[in-house]
């Protein structure tokens, strides 16, 4: 019994980790609104502006996947 | 032209329709074998019984050895087209031509006359982590593997389809025989009776519940194939910028000039240079998990989903990670051109341009 309590606790605990993917979405979404906009204003620039908001959803992005790690960790590893 | 043209769209609309109709038959239909089993979790990759010496294969390292050898294939032939002198390019080799340009395009754009040099890794980076995330995708992978006796509460009861050699198992009879409806993967599993020497097993019985361990899943989806490419770039950035800059590279790291004569501000600067260090090991874990986070959560989801709903949303899904793992690729490869290409720069001198990376990492 107390078996079970522990692994839906680290089953609640491994979501809750997850909380961490709304900033990166947030994030991500920002980066694609700003490169799109840019992309209609200036549409010769938009290999530039693609590459660098590639880049910049990469790095919004990777708040997420600690997130993700932590939460591997916990139902895997802790 | 357009008559023969919507004739064949219409032969091909049925034939659509009619795997559709097949799909949904086996995963809601009566039989058990066809139905989608859920999907077994794992992080390590697992052994395949293959082994050198002590040294285990796993089946990531056999999937990592596969991407190889299809680069390989693709590279020897690359190079005879290339031996044959015809001009045009066609085909497949059209498609070659327009990523190495592409790549080439990008890594002289950012890093000038150093493209020469750091080309190679990125463009290697791409193919292999291109290759590996493409190959993942073929049915098969993660699905024929040999049985293993389930534990806990995942396993099902196998059923011969070939004797002594093939089995695969029945949805309708799970080790929790509360079975939730309708899972996904019309899979076969493949069952190797010779797999002994680990946790194998060595015969299969109808009365037992096992489960199906691969023989190749996604190199991406193991942890060690995405950490020995970020240490095998982190190092290479670090090689990078001592070939251009000499020793004087790792003043930026170590700032004495700063230290002894800046003033009170030397003192900060000097700390910042030594944050610097634990930046470049963020940078091996950023890389590390950004690729196996993105590969194995769409692995999972892949999984899960198929298992859910057995037709129609995971091809769509299967569409969305065709497009993962090329993007994937893709950023890889454009972090490591922008952190190398940043180390050649002199830190005095391209200071807006080591900042933006910074603050980005």
């Amino acid at each position: 019994m107390t078996g079970d309590i522990q692994i839906g606790l680290k089953l609640l605990g491994a979501g809750l980790a997850m909380l961490g993917a709304i900033g990166a979405g947030i994030g991500v979404g920002l980066a694609a609104m700003g490169g799109v906009q840019a992309m209609g204003r200036n549409p010769d620039a938009a290999p530039i502006i693609q590459t660098n908001m590639i880049l910049g959803m990469a790095f919004a992005e990777a708040v997420a996947i600690y997130a993700l790690a932590v939460s591997l960790i916990i139902i895997f590893a802790a | 032209m357009s008559e023969t043209k919507t004739k064949r769209f219409g032969v091909k609309r049925w034939i659509i329709i009619a795997l559709f109709v097949i799909g949904g038959y086996c995963a809601f239909g009566p039989i058990g074998i066809l139905k989608p089993i859920a999907p077994l979790v794992v992080l390590p990759g697992e052994p395949t019984g293959l082994s050198i010496g002590t040294f285990q294969i796993t089946n990531t390292i056999l999937a990592t050895l596969l991407a190889d050898l299809v680069l390989l294939l693709a590279a020897f032939g690359a190079y005879r087209f290339v031996k044959s002198g015809k001009m045009i390019p066609s085909g497949f080799y059209n498609f070659f031509e327009m990523l190495i340009e592409m790549f080439w395009n990008m890594a002289e754009g950012s890093a000038g006359k150093w493209a020469r040099r750091i080309f190679p890794l990125t463009g290697t980076i791409f193919l292999l982590v291109f290759t590996a995330n493409m190959i993942k995708l073929v049915p098969g992978f993660e699905s024929i593997g040999y049985m293993k006796e389930g534990h806990g509460s995942y396993g099902y009861s196998p059923v011969e389809l070939v004797p002594g050699f093939l089995w695969t198992l029945d949805k309708d009879h799970s080790i929790k025989d509360a079975a939730a409806h309708g899972e996904e993967a019309t899979v076969e599993h493949e069952a190797k009776p010779e797999g002994e020497g680990f946790a194998g097993a060595t015969e299969v019985s109808s009365d037992k519940y096992y489960e199906v361990v691969p023989f190749l899943r996604g190199s991406a989806t193991d942890l060690n194939f995405t950490f020995a490419l970020a240490v095998v770039t982190v190092v290479m950035v670090q090689v990078y910028g001592v070939w251009a800059l000499g020793p004087g590279y790792f003043s930026k790291f170590f700032q004495f000039d700063r230290l002894i004569n800046g003033g009170p501000f030397g003192l900060i600067d000097f700390g910042v240079g030594l944050l610097e260090i634990i930046l470049e090991l963020a940078k091996i874990l950023s890389f590390a998990f950004r690729l196996f986070g993105n590969i194995f959560a769409g692995a999972l989801l892949l999984s899960i989903v198929g298992a859910l709903t057995a037709i129609i949303v995971p091809a769509g899904l299967y569409i969305f990670e065709v497009f993962f793992g090329i993007i994937q690729a893709y950023v890889f490869s454009l972090l490591a051109l922008m952190f190398a290409s940043g180390a050649t720069v002199s830190h005095h001198g391209g200071d807006h341009e080591e900042h933006a990376e910074h603050a980005a990492a």
